[in-house]
């Protein structure tokens, strides 16, 4: 039962991508069902397995007969995958039912005719078949196939609009994310070819040394994809991408793609040597640090949240990096940031989607007071704002407190300094957040604010159920991250 | 009993379902002010009642959930402490919800669904804070109520320096919390719990074997909760937050919320810190941060023409005292329990006066700004004749806030400044800061009759059609200015609470003040004549010369006759001859100009170097791809196009394969 869900969950998706292609411009209720269907089934499915991991392989391949007798493809549902599609498929629902008004010809931005709407929802349904495939991978191929075909998605969507902004932009992030791909290919090769396995615990069974290249080369692959230093140069360009790509794609489901592969690898069930975990922690601290750096120049909002994301990220890599130290609850709060994360991030991209629509113009320094005729757009944007920069009671508050928690529990004056760096990491973005958003909505408006449409219903709805995420979000997530952990 | 806490959490639940039931009723201004104060209403008794038991009986404790990974848990329970902080907060609230009724009709362009539910949710957050023993639901409790409070002080969105003073508030008060969270997480660290109890103990314990990582983390819970109470440096923020915010909310912000700041210094220094030398250090540092607030406070707040400027100056001025308390408290807890009892009661007396008279007079600005549109104190005056209520509830809350006798401020400073003198006795720089303490006092007075005198008195032009405010908006005046008098002449009400409360927090007999004879007065130290003020007898003497006067006035017989003022000839409007208020103390305003400074904040911008050094795009990636490129470039220029070339290719591929093959082979 829970097999056939599953497989149903993951073909669903790329039957409906097929059949938005072939019905083009009535493609919007196909992709819109379709992505309902398979929520509900991925509700179902991290409820039928809370507690009781699922393991179930379906296909073999036949070339490797004599090396490799069991099948290989398959289903794995534990508490990870849940937490990862539960972020991954109702945002992907969301996306899709916001693109349903956003991507109409009525989008003062970039107005988009009706013949699109086939390739859209093509590559927006494989995308969430790419990620519910990656999602519930049993081990290193399978995760590799999908993380591939997300690559491939990404590239589509960026340059959906096909100007040469975008086009430059897309391949941009094909490259690099594709050359972090060539170094997650290798490790996989190394792997197999030592121990004839491709599963996540396979890596127990190197030798150390070439465990740590090993690891070395999977880290290399989820910075590319996750936008951290020294590759966070494609994420800010993709934000040429329609605003429902640049909240879904890269905000909540593939940048997490990078930080999900780190998680598996780091806890399935063996110990990942120190000056490994030593150099994610730190790599991700100079990250947060850079993204920082660049918020106070930039003028594009979406730009400005890009930034914002791969500081994000940095604090899911710093949370495993301190569980990789030995502090469970470190993991735990990473972990519960990616859910965390997601919601309040895509909140505030849709907030910016809501002001491309009425108003034509990202700048911030075209935007003044259009909290006065977008209340709901700029309600969800300071609840946005607020979670995503940690302040209480909101989503974001719990996941960074555990991280901060798991690092004191680290011996020595590591814990205390990561305890300074990120606290004033978060009253300075905090700070500079609260300043832009009191900058677009509130104080006087100009002309630009003076006559916005009203956001379609479809933009709005999407909105309030995202809002809520950013508070419910720690309650979804905290029952999932409880059951993680050696 | 359980029962205090039950009633405190049906209080919150109350005001929460009441904050989303008034944002359905948004649309209408009057349905919605008037349905959020039923609201407040309800809850208010409920904390009543919670008060009224927590101060009768011991409170028990509930649990409402529990995060053992994290070593924490929702419990609430209400000490002595807590339920005066919460009956600040009800009274506070209740009056200024509504005052605020009628009053945000000053507003005409902005929404009413941003002022009520927040407000609500703001009150519902300060209960919460008070009833915590947890630090981390203390916490998110503590920064709901910043969080809610920044929006009702941006409320006018329109008003650029509305929006400058809410982001100024936020940003210092939130980085005030984050001081606190590293402070609990260090603390955590060695106790792995999160409780008030685990604290104490952990924090007990670290000052005698790790001293400095303990003075560090006192330090940060001190600025913490410092900042919050607008101690200066720190409390930069309150000058700006609290004249914009609409009146009923400043009359909150510097009635209640500061007061939660007092609340966390009272537990820091008395509960959580173990009787230690590093306590009477603390209490040096306290003493002297609150000279310095009373002193600079004040001393600015003398030079402000704006009405509610000045009032929120005064509001620093005040924390000031209650500092100074606090520290003659903590300094002379281990060595002289009974002075130490006398500045702490003082302290914490002079919270729950500051509430009563610094809310009426916000309230009293906010009915002047409400019907003269003017917060310049220069452009008002004469108002007496118009608004005769506001200017008699003001009148008695400015000779309150002054320390006039038999009015309450009186006694809450005569408190502090007898606990500063007798210390002083002992330790003299107490003494040096009991005599700041009370020129200050008189610094105030000062401050306040220029207010009265630019404002209320002299004459205004009699066409303006200024008339009194709405009832709604005259009885939360009244019942504050009616407070400031009933405690005046009776402390001892909240001076046995106060007592118990002293006791609970610090563990330790109370036997300074003496108040148990309600009608004979407050005795010092044991009832020996070392000090003693009797209200009651001071207002017979003030009764008695009154009627004297009048008995020798209607004697007399004089005929009285009202002329109009005498201008040497000239006709002039009313308003061109007052006495400006930036007129008045013109000496001080020169000896004391650049006692406030000020700076500009400017927006970060990163050094180009550095920009440049962290744009991986310019000096990494572009040159290599240029360099791939050009690569490229040069291979393919081997495609000549003629066939005979390939042809040669292949061939000399074709030998050198061979030969690496025969070599390889060999």
């Amino acid at each position: 039962m829970i097999t056939s869900v599953a497989v149903l969950m993951l073909i669903l998706p790329a039957v409906g991508a097929l059949l938005s292609a072939a019905l083009k411009r009535r493609a919007r209720p196909a992709a819109v069902m379709t992505a309902t269907i398979t929520t509900g089934l991925a509700v179902w499915l991290t409820l039928s397995t809370f507690g009781a991991p699922y393991t179930r392989m379906l296909v073999d391949l036949p070339w490797l007969h004599g090396i490799v007798d069991t099948p290989i493809l398959g289903i794995f549902v534990d508490p990870l995958a849940s937490l990862m599609l539960l972020v991954v498929v109702p945002i992907g629902l969301l996306t899709v039912l916001y693109s349903t008004a956003y991507l109409t010809d009525k989008n003062r931005e970039h107005p988009v005719g009706n013949e699109q709407y086939g390739r859209y929802y093509f590559w927006l349904l494989l995308f969430i078949t790419s990620m519910v495939g990656l999602a519930v991978s049993p081990n290193f191929l399978q995760f590799f196939a999908f993380w591939e075909l997300t690559t491939v998605c990404s590239w589509a969507l960026i340059s959906f609009h096909q100007n040469a902004p975008s086009l430059r932009a897309g391949f941009k992030a094909l490259l690099m994310t594709s050359a972090g791909s060539a170094f997650f290919l290798l490790a996989i090769l190394i792997i197999f070819a030592r121990t004839n396995s491709f599963d996540f615990s396979a890596l127990g069974r190197l030798p150390n040394g070439l465990r740590s290249w090993v690891l070395l080369f999977l880290l290399i692959a989820a910075w590319a994809k996750a936008a951290q230093v020294p590759f966070q140069t494609w994420l800010p360009d993709a934000m040429e991408a329609p605003t429902p790509i640049s909240a879904y794609l890269h905000a909540a489901a593939m940048v997490k793609a990078g930080v999900y592969l780190m998680a598996r690898t780091v806890s399935s069930g063996w110990g990942i040597p120190p000056k490994i975990s030593l150099l994610m922690g730190g790599m991700a601290l100079l990250t947060i640090f850079v993204a920082l750096s660049f918020y106070f120049v930039q003028d594009d909002l979406k730009r400005l949240l890009a930034y914002s994301t791969i500081a994000h990220l940095g604090y899911v890599f710093l949370g495993i990096a301190i569980g990789g130290l030995g502090a469970t609850l470190g993991f735990r709060g990473g972990v519960l940031h990616i859910i965390c994360h997601g919601y309040s991030k895509a909140t505030l991209f849709f907030c910016a989607g809501n002001i491309a629509y009425a108003t034509g113009t990202r700048n911030i320094s075209e935007l003044r007071g259009l909290g006065k005729s977008m209340p709901l757009t700029a309600t969800a944007f300071f609840i946005g704002l607020l979670s995503v920069t940690g302040v209480p009671p909101l989503a974001c508050f719990w996941s960074k407190f555990m991280i901060l928690s798991g690092a004191m529990r680290l011996g020595g004056p590591l814990g205390p300094l990561i305890l300074v760096l990120i606290l004033c990491e978060t009253l300075i973005s905090f700070g500079w957040m609260l300043y832009i958003g009191q900058k677009i909505f509130l104080g006087a408006p100009l002309a630009v604010a003076q006559a916005p449409a009203d956001p379609p219903w479809a933009m709005n709805v999407t909105l309030i159920i995202l809002t809520i995420g950013c508070v419910a979000a720690p309650f979804v997530g905290m029952p999932l991250v409880q059951l993680m952990g050696k | 009993m359980v029962n205090a806490v039950h009633d405190v959490e049906v209080s919150i639940v109350i005001l929460i379902v009441g904050s989303l039931v008034s944002l359905l009723f948004a649309r209408r201004r009057k349905l919605c002010g008037w349905v959020s104060f039923a609201f407040v209403c309800a809850s208010s008794v409920y904390t009543g009642l919670a008060v009224v038991g927590a101060c009768t009986v011991a409170s028990g404790e509930h649990t409402i959930l529990s995060l053992p990974q994290l070593g924490s848990s929702l419990t609430l329970r209400i000490d002595p402490l807590s339920a005066i902080f919460l009956a600040i907060v009800a009274v506070i609230a209740l009056l200024s919800t509504l005052y605020s009724v009628r009053y945000m009709e000053h507003y005409a362009h902005d929404k009413v669904a941003k002022f009520f539910p927040i407000l609500l949710l703001c009150v519902a957050s300060m209960t919460g804070v008070l009833v915590c023993t947890d630090f981390l639901f203390f916490l998110i409790f503590w920064e709901s109520m910043t969080l809610t409070s920044y929006f009702l002080v941006t409320f006018e969105s329109e008003n650029a320096a509305s929006q400058r003073a809410g982001l100024k508030y936020f940003i210092i008060t939130h980085g005030a919390t984050l001081c606190m969270v590293a402070a609990a997480l260090l603390l955590w660290r060695t106790s792995g719990s999160f409780s008030f109890d685990a604290i104490r103990q952990t924090l007990s314990a670290m000052l005698t074997t790790r001293p400095v990582l303990a003075n560090a983390i006192v330090f940060l819970f001190f600025m913490g909760f410092a900042t919050k109470a607008g101690l200066l440096p720190m409390g930069d923020w309150l000058p700006d937050a609290h004249p914009v915010a609409p009146s009923g909310m400043s009359a909150t912000l510097s009635g209640a919320l500061v007061k939660l700041g007092i609340y966390g210094l009272v537990r820091l220094f008395c509960s959580f810190l173990a009787i230690s030398p590093s306590l009477k250090i603390w209490g040096i540092i306290l003493a002297l941060a609150g000279t310095g607030s009373l002193f600079v406070g004040t001393l600015t707040a003398l030079q402000q023409t704006d009405t509610k400027r000045l009032m929120a100056f005064h509001t620093i001025g005040q924390i000031g005292y209650i500092c100074l308390g606090l520290g003659v408290g903590a300094y002379c807890l281990d060595m002289y329990p009974a002075l130490a009892t006398v500045a702490l009661a003082g302290a914490i007396l002079h919270a729950v006066n500051h509430a009563c008279f610094k809310s009426c007079l916000f309230l009293g600005a906010g009915s002047v700004l409400y019907r003269t549109g003017e917060r310049d104190m220069d452009k008002l005056g004469g108002l007496a004749a118009f608004m005769p209520y506001t200017t008699g509830t003001t009148a008695i809350a400015s000779l309150s806030i002054a320390g006039v006798p038999p009015l309450n401020g009186f006694a809450s400073k005569w408190l502090i400044v007898a606990g500063c003198l007798l210390t002083g006795m002992r330790f003299p720089l107490f003494l040096v800061l009991g005599l700041i303490a009370l020129f200050i006092s008189l610094a105030t007075l000062a401050s306040f009759l220029k207010v009265l005198g630019s404002v209320f008195l002299g004459r205004a032009d009699e066409n303006l059609g200024i008339k009194e405010v709405p009832i709604s908006m005259i009885v939360p005046q009244v019942v504050l200015a009616a407070l400031c008098v009933l405690l005046g002449i009776f402390p001892q009400l909240v001076l046995r609470v106060i007592g118990h409360a002293i006791e609970g927090v610090t563990a330790t007999p109370v036997a300074g003040v003496n108040a148990s004879r309600m009608w004979s007065g407050l005795f010092l130290i044991d009832g020996s004549p070392v000090a003693f003020w009797s209200p009651l007898a001071v207002l017979a003497a003030l009764a008695v010369l009154a009627l004297l006067s009048y008995a020798i006035q209607r004697a007399g017989g004089a005929r009285t006759r009202s002329v109009p003022v005498w201008y040497c000839g000239e006709e002039h409007a009313p308003a061109t001859v007052r006495y400006p208020a930036s007129s008045f103390y013109l000496p001080f305003k020169h000896a004391f100009q650049g006692i406030y400074p000020s700076g500009k904040v400017h927006v970060p911008r990163f050094p180009a170097p550095l920009r440049r050094a962290l744009d991986f795009d310019q000096w990494l990636y572009a040159p290599t791809v240029k360099v791939i490129d050009t690569a490229a470039d040069r291979v393919s220029r081997t495609h000549v196009g003629i066939l005979q070339i390939y042809l040669l290719w292949i061939v000399i591929g074709a030998i050198v394969v061979t030969g690496i093959l025969l070599w390889v082979r060999g």
